[in-house]
């Protein structure tokens, strides 16, 4: 116990590293990429939020189903969507998880457990409230896991289904990705009460909150709720804290931050970089084991990119095509 | 002038895994406003006029002032007029570091805090020589006594106000100071010191006692929870007395590096009753350093994870007798009512008295 005093061994724990930096890295090259204008629609980058998908994402299978958020990348990766397929979405071509139809709002792979990411704020409770009534009523130990952020946790839908959740007793976790402003009004201007917690405690649920940047801290607890939710136990919410990198889209002038903000928490609260120092100080990687996956990744998302940008484009044929399912 | 008095109220206490892995509860927001306005009206009663209270972004100061508000409209003097201290909000601990090291300089006669121990911990580590009067919204709250804040409230305005003499109002309290490496400014821990094995820092909570390692409390009471709750039902050790309690612990199945003497099931958090293997204790003495066995793990300060350590670091704890002072609620209550204190007329008899005097 002593030589590794933490919960995951060796392997899993440089999995957990690899798959952060495999965020950070998409999310870097796509807000270069945007500004040269190479990459239609919008995009929102979760750089910086890392430890929270990775996290959570690592106590769940694919028969779990997760509903994402505008910001969802991270969410995609860490649930195990492929990479390629996510560049090619973003990058509008056929080769994409949606065919290049969706974009970066809403790359979705159900056979991952991804039910998509969602340009609609809120629109995921309801979703993941569904997942979970199916896994309890297949009785498969399902979980159904939403994100919302702090300005969607406002709308009545994730209201609704904290109390559907409560009602129904269902197997589903609400993760309050609260990185400190809903697009550009801080929370404390736009949350009544200010507290998640409460609110989860109004309609019966248990709430926790984690330093969003430690990913130990966000691993933990979500393992303990997820534990609880698969066991019967119900739903419950779980706020993390979070630190965005870049401004609510791309683009976006962040006239509202205040001096020198995004430089602390590049500075101090780089989830990343947090992880890798423990790693070390622990004796349980050496940086130039680190410094291997870095050059991995950086080379994965290269070949995505150039893999992307050869990709074609879809054709106006496609249009109708996966519109529906048919059952 | 009657003195000032400060509030540190944190919005953010009790809100961590204890509510998943164990049945802890939650205190609301509009709870703990609430519980400002009742500590306000009691300290009004007793001539407090003027309170500094730390900003947080929490939203209790929004209905604090909206009771206020509605009060004055009223025309109902019952509150004393609240300043707020101007300093930055972050939402930390770091708030209560600056909050109550700023209401030390501007001179406040004492503290009221509302928290847990967490809360409670950050205020006496900045407050110095500054009495702190404790009210619990936290988790497990070993440090601050459970009582009706109101009560909390009137006794913190008779001490400050000298209507109860300082040796009645206020008790010493002991600490424990935590150094890694030799710092020069120690941790501090008001109740309980756990080294555990986990070398993370995580949900910062304590409730697998495979982990546990070694214990160190100021006062051992069995009827509090907590990691104090060990001590406390091995050897009760009370908060007056010199000196504190350290407590051996292995897993309790025997796989760990020596055999329990014996397992005890012990209260660690709300409703969470665990075994703990015990392999030996013995009393603390005040100022003597004592360097723990444990290697590498976290070292936990009032029931929660803060610093993790590895067999390179040097840890050493002293215990501290007399290293802060608090309001003695009940020292307040019980001469307030023998002097009549909230009499309009103290040296009044019942009328029994008199019809038994004539019989």
């Amino acid at each position: 116990m002593l030589d590794n005093p933490f919960p995951l061994n060796k392997t899993d724990l440089l999995k957990a590293y690899r798959t952060m930096r495999t965020i950070r890295e998409f999310e870097e090259r796509l807000h270069v990429d945007f500004a040269k204008g190479d990459i239609p629609g919008f995009v929102h980058l979760y750089a910086g939020e890392e430890a929270c998908a990775t996290g959570i994402m690592m106590h769940l299978n694919d028969n779990d189903r997760i509903a994402s958020t505008h910001r969802g990348h991270g969410h995609c990766i860490a649930k195990g969507v492929d990479v390629h397929e996510m560049m090619a979405e973003i990058y509008g071509r056929a080769t994409g998880a949606c065919r290049g139809k969706g974009g970066s709002m809403h790359i979705a792979d159900l056979s991952k457990g991804m039910m998509g990411a969602n340009g609609i704020l809120g629109a995921g409770g309801p979703l993941a409230c569904g997942a979970a009534l199916a896994a309890k009523h297949r009785k498969d130990g399902g979980v159904g896991i939403t994100f919302v952020g702090d300005g969607a946790s406002n709308q009545g839908m994730f209201l609704e289904s904290l109390n559907l959740a409560a009602v129904w007793n269902l197997p589903v976790v609400f993760v309050v990705e609260n990185n400190g402003y809903a697009e550009a009004t801080a929370m404390e201007w736009a949350v009544s009460c200010d507290s998640y917690i409460d609110r989860a405690t109004g309609f019966g649920l248990p709430g926790v909150t984690v330093d969003g940047t430690d990913f130990f801290a966000v691993h933990e607890a979500a393992g303990e709720i997820i534990r609880r939710a698969r066991e019967g136990g119900g739903p419950a919410l779980l706020e993390c804290k979070m630190a965005r990198f870049y401004g609510h889209f791309e683009g976006d002038a962040q006239t509202y931050r205040a001096k020198g903000e995004i430089e602390d928490l590049r500075a101090n609260r780089d989830c990343i970089k947090l992880m890798a120092a423990r790693l070390k100080e622990a004796g349980l990687a050496a940086q130039e084991e680190l410094d291997v996956i870095d050059q991995e990744v950086a080379a994965l998302i290269e070949d995505a990119v150039r893999a992307a940008k050869a990709a074609p484009l879809p054709q106006p044929a496609d249009l109708l095509q996966d519109v529906y399912v048919a059952y | 002038m009657a003195p000032m008095i400060g509030i540190i109220a944190n919005p953010v206490s009790a809100r961590d895994i204890r509510r998943v892995v164990a049945n802890a509860t939650n205190l609301q927001v509009t709870d703990r406003a609430n519980i400002v306005l009742r500590v306000l009206a009691a300290l009004r009663s007793c001539g407090v006029t003027d309170v500094l209270m730390m900003p947080e972004n929490g939203g209790i100061r929004g209905h604090v002032e909206r009771g206020l508000v509605r009060a004055k409209a009223h025309g109902e003097p019952h509150y004393p007029r609240l300043h707020l201290l101007s300093i930055p909000v972050t939402g930390t601990v770091e708030d209560t570091h600056r909050a109550a090291a700023e209401m030390r300089k501007a001179g406040v006669a004492a503290i009221v805090v509302l928290g847990g121990d967490g809360t409670h911990r950050a205020v006496v580590s900045r407050c110095g020589k500054v009495p702190v009067a404790g009210i619990s919204t936290g988790t497990n709250n070993a440090f601050p006594e459970h009582r009706e804040p109101t009560i909390t409230g009137l006794a913190t305005g008779l001490a400050v106000t000298g209507q109860v003499p300082a040796h009645i109002a206020f008790s010493p309290n002991k600490r424990i100071d935590v150094q890694v490496n030799g710092s020069r400014t120690p941790e501090v821990a008001l109740v309980d010191v756990a080294l555990v094995t986990e070398g993370f820092i995580g949900a910062r909570a304590l409730w697998r006692p495979d982990s546990f390692r070694e214990l160190f409390v100021t006062f051992a009471d069995p009827e509090v929870i907590g990691m104090s709750a060990i001590a406390g039902l091995l050897e009760p050790v009370s908060r007056a007395e010199s000196g504190g309690l350290m407590v051996r612990m292995v897993p309790p199945d025997g796989q760990g590096p020596r055999a329990p003497v014996t397992t005890l099931n012990a209260p660690i958090a709300p409703g969470l009753m665990v075994d703990v293997g015990i392999c030996d204790w013995r009393r603390m003495p005040p100022g003597m350093p004592f360097v723990p066995e444990t290697k590498a793990g976290s070292i936990a300060l009032d029931g929660e994870r803060e610093i993790s350590f590895t067999a390179r670091d040097h840890v050493s704890l002293t215990l501290r007798d007399d290293a802060f002072r608090t309001v003695n609620v009940r020292g307040c209550m019980h001469y307030a009512a023998q002097h009549k204190l909230f009499a309009a007329a103290p040296s009044a008899v019942p009328a029994s008295a008199a019809k038994y005097q004539l019989q």
